[in-house]
C-alpha cells in the first residue's frame, strides 16, 4: 500500500532521515521506533507532505505522492494524527471531528460524514456522551481519541499515528492501543510512530527501528520484542564494549 | 508440503525487491555502525550506506574474502556484543585460523526457518524419518539440518560417527525416508549396498537430498535408478553459512536461491563484473538478515551461472545452477573447504627442519574423495630409524585430522616424481 524508498531528508543543514525505505501493506500495523530524534516523525511527516524532502520516492497504492501538497495526500487517503493530538481547543468535540471532514465538506459528501460521524462515536463512546463539550476540557486519553477521531472522518486507507501514548498514563496507553486494533480489525492500515517500543510492538504487525535518520533493524514485531538491541534502547542500557557481561577467565 | 513458507516463496518480485532493499540497507547500516572492519573498508573507497539506493548498488561496496576472515579472527566481524552471541559455531577454515561465525537468538530461529524452508522444498515432511550422513568437517551444517528438519516435525537422527555398513543398517531398521548427505557419499553407499548385498527395496527411502559438492547429471541418474528414489540438490557455503541458501524444488531445473534472505550475484572471475544469466562466474554472497555476523559481498570460491526465466513450482525465487567448479585455489574435500597452504603450514609445523617438497594428490575411491600427500623423500625425512619415521608421519597424519578434519595418506616419494609434475611444492593433482 505504502512503499518508501531511500528517503533523505534535512533540516537546515542536519541531516534528519539518510536512505530510509521502508513499506505497509494493506491491513497491517506497522511501528517505527527509536530514540527522541532518530527521525521517525520526520518520516511521517515527509509521507503527509508537511516536510519536505530532498531525495527518494513515495507511493502510495501505485501512484508516486511526493511532491504532492498535504492536502493532496489527505485526499488521496492518507491521515495523519499528530504528535500532542493538536486538537481546536477552543471548540467543542464535535466541531473538530466536523472538521476532519473539511476535504469532504468542499466535495458535498454530506451524507457519508454524517454517518462517519455515527461510527467515530461507536468507536468512541466517550466522545459521543462529550460531543458539546469544548475539547480543551477533555483528558488526555479523550483528546487522543479524538485526534484519531478527527483523522479518521477524513475517510483515510492509512493511518500516521504520531506518539500516541505520549503523557498518558499506562492504562490510558492501553485503552489507545486497543483502539489502534479495533481500527485495524476494522480494515484500517496503520503506521505508527512511537518511543513507547513495548507497547507499540505489542499491537503491530512489522517494525522497524530507526537511528539517527537511519534504519537499522526491522522485522516482525515479535522478533524486534526479542531483540537484545531493541530491549537494550527499550531498557536504557547498553553494552559499552564487546565482552562486557561476558565473564572472562 | 510444498511449501513450507509460501508467502515468501512466491512473493511479488517488486514486493521482494522492496524488502531486499530494505534488509540490505539496514545490515549495511548496522555493519558499518558496529563492525571496525567495515567501516574502514567502505571508507577507504569513500563509500557510505546512505550510497545504496538499489539492490544492484551492491556492486559499489567491497568484497570480503576468506583472507579478510582469517584476519579478523575470532571476533573481529561480529556486529553484536558477545553478550548477545548464543551460538558460536567454527569450521576449519582455509586459512592459517578457523573461522568463527556467531548466531544470537533470534538468528538461530531465522536460520532454522531458512533451512526448514529449503528441506521442504526437496519433500521432507512432518511425517518423515530424516537421516544425516556427512562428515565431521561439516558438522555446522548438520546442526542446521537437524534444527531445520526437527522444526518441520520430522523423526531425525543427527549425524553420527558410525561406519558405512552401520549406517545403512540403521537406514534400513529405522526406516529412513529422507537421507541428507553429500553426492559422493550417496554414490559410496550405494557401492557398499553391493557389498553387504542389501537390495534397495528392502529400504524405506524416498529422497536423499545432496549438498557440498557438485552433483553430476550422471551421478542423479545412477542414485535415483538404484535406489528409486528422488535426489535433490542444495547449495551453501560451509565454512560461513548453512547449507539452504538455494535448493531445487520438485521441477529439479535449478536451484532456488533463498533471495529475501540472502543477495546472490555472480561474477566473472577475471573483471568482477556482473555476469548475465547463463554465464559461469564466482558466487557473491551478502547475508540480509544475519544480525550477529552480517558478511558483505563474500567471495565464495564457488562457480555456478544464474538461470533466467520462471519455474512452474510457483516460486518467484530466482535460480542458479549447482556448482560447476571453484576458483582459485581453495579445495572442496568431502565438501568441505582447504587450502593448500594450510597443509604446508601442518606439514612444516609437525615436522621439524622440512625443507623438501609435497603435493597434494587427490582422486576417489568409491566415490569418496580420497587425499594422498606425496612427500619428497630427503635426508632431513630420511632416519635411519624407520620406527622414527614411522612415528613422524602417523603425527602428521593425525595433525591433519586433527586441524582439517581431513583422513589423509602419506606417500614418500623420489624427488623426481615430483619433478615430473612440474607443480611448485604444495601443488595439487586432482584425479577426481
Amino acid at each position: 500500500m505504502l512503499r518508501i524508498k531511500n528517503l533523505h531528508a534535512y533540516y537546515g543543514r542536519i541531516k534528519a532521515l539518510d536512505n530510509v525505505s521502508l513499506h505497509v501493506r494493506p491491513g497491517e500495523i506497522v511501528s517505527l521506533i527509536g530514540a527522541n530524534g532518530a527521525g521517525k516523525t520526520t518520516v511521517l511527516n515527509t509521507i503527509s507532505g508537511l516536510i519536505r524532502f530532498s531525495q527518494g520516492e513515495i507511493r502510495f497504492e501505485d501512484s508516486k505522492i511526493n511532491g504532492l501538497r498535504p492536502e493532496k495526500i489527505v485526499a488521496a487517503g492518507i491521515s495523519q494524527v499528530p504528535e500532542g493530538r493538536q486538537i481546536f481547543a477552543p471548540l467543542t468535540v464535535r466541531e473538530n471531528l466536523e472538521l476532519g471532514a473539511y476535504l469532504r465538506f468542499k466535495k458535498k459528501e454530506n451524507e457519508g460524514i454524517t454517518s462517519d460521524l455515527d461510527r467515530v462515536f461507536q468507536l468512541f463512546p466517550r466522545l459521543k456522551e462529550r460531543s458539546g463539550q469544548i475539547a480543551g476540557t477533555l483528558s488526555g486519553g479523550e483528546q487522543q481519541m479524538l485526534a484519531i477521531g478527527r483523522a479518521l472522518m477524513a475517510k483515510p486507507k492509512l493511518l500516521l499515528l504520531d506518539e500516541p501514548s505520549m503523557g498518558l498514563a499506562p492504562l490510558i496507553v492501553k485503552d489507545i492501543m486497543n483502539t489502534v486494533s479495533e481500527l485495524r480489525k476494522g480494515g484500517m492500515t496503520i503506521l505508527m510512530v512511537e518511543q513507547n517500543a513495548r507497547a507499540s510492538l505489542t499491537i503491530s504487525d512489522r517494525g522497524y527501528v530507526l537511528e539517527t535518520g537511519r534504519v537499522v533493524l526491522q522485522g516482525p514485531s515479535d522478533e524486534l520484542m526479542d531483540d537484545s538491541d531493541v530491549k537494550r534502547a527499550y531498557l536504557g542500557k547498553d553494552y559499552k564494549t564487546f565482552w562486557e557481561g561476558r565473564e572472562r577467565a | 508440503m510444498t511449501f513450507w513458507d509460501g508467502e515468501n516463496e512466491r512473493i511479488k518480485r517488486e514486493d521482494l525487491e522492496q524488502v531486499q532493499l530494505e534488509r540490505l540497507q539496514s545490515t549495511l547500516n548496522r555493519a558499518y555502525k558496529n563492525v571496525p572492519f567495515y567501516r574502514k573498508e567502505f571508507d577507504a573507497i569513500g563509500i557510505d550506506p546512505g550510497a545504496l539506493s538499489s539492490v544492484q548498488d551492491i556492486t559499489k561496496f567491497p568484497f570480503t574474502t576468506r583472507e579478510d576472515l582469517g584476519d579478523n579472527y575470532p571476533y573481529g566481524l561480529f556486529a553484536v556484543p558477545l553478550r548477545d552471541i548464543v551460538r558460536i559455531s567454527s569450521s576449519t577454515g582455509t586459512t592459517l585460523k578457523p573461522v568463527v561465525v556467531g548466531y544470537t537468538m533470534r538468528g538461530l530461529k531465522v536460520r532454522e526457518a531458512i533451512t526448514s524452508r529449503f528441506l521442504a522444498a526437496g519433500g521432507v515432511l512432518d511425517t518423515d524419518v530424516v537421516q544425516i550422513c556427512l562428515n565431521p568437517g561439516l558438522s555446522n551444517w548438520g546442526r542446521a539440518l537437524k534444527e531445520g528438519a526437527e522444526h518441520i516435525g520430522a523423526s531425525v537422527m543427527p549425524m553420527s560417527h558410525m561406519g558405512t555398513t552401520k549406517q545403512l543398517l540403521t537406514m534400513q531398521d529405522y526406516k529412513t525416508s529422507v537421507l541428507l548427505t553429500t553426492p559422493s557419499y550417496a554414490m559410496h553407499m550405494v557401492e557398499v549396498m553391493k557389498s553387504i548385498n542389501m537390495d534397495a527395496g528392502t529400504l524405506s527411502l524416498k529422497a536423499i537430498i545432496v549438498m557440498g559438492e557438485a552433483l553430476s547429471q550422471e551421478m542423479r541418474e545412477r542414485l535415483e535408478s538404484a535406489l528409486k528414489i528422488d535426489v535433490r540438490a542444495a547449495y551453501g557455503p560451509s565454512d560461513v553459512m548453512g547449507p539452504g541458501i538455494a535448493f531445487e524444488c520438485a521441477e529439479k531445473n535449478g536451484l532456488h536461491i533463498s533471495e529475501d534472505h540472502f543477495l546472490l550475484e555472480i561474477i566473472a572471475s577475471d573483471s568482477d563484473a556482473p555476469c548475465a544469466p547463463g554465464e559461469t562466474g564466482e558466487v557473491v554472497l551478502t547475508m540480509l538478515t544475519a544480525k550477529a555476523f552480517p558478511l558483505i559481498r563474500f567471495r565464495t570460491g564457488d562457480l555456478a551461472f544464474k538461470i533466467a526465466g520462471s519455474c512452474p513450482c510457483g516460486r518467484t525465487l530466482e535460480r542458479m545452477s549447482g556448482i560447476t567448479g571453484h576458483t582459485g585455489e581453495v579445495l572442496t574435500i568431502r565438501g568441505v573447504k582447504v587450502h593448500p597452504a594450510q597443509i604446508d603450514r601442518i606439514i612444516k609445523g609437525a615436522i621439524k627442519g622440512f625443507s623438501s617438497r609435497f603435493l597434494i594428490h587427490l582422486y576417489k575411491e568409491s566415490h569418496l574423495d580420497m587425499t594422498e600427500i606425496w612427500l619428497e623423500m630427503n635426508d632431513a625425512l630420511f632416519s635411519d630409524e624407520m620406527k622414527v619415521l614411522d612415528a613422524t608421519l602417523k603425527y602428521l597424519r593425525e595433525q591433519i585430522l586433527e586441524i582439517l578434519g581431513l583422513h589423509v595418506t602419506i606417500r614418500l616419494v623420489e624427488a623426481e616424481t615430483i619433478g615430473e609434475y612440474e607443480k611448485p611444492s604444495g601443488g595439487v593433482i586432482d584425479e577426481r
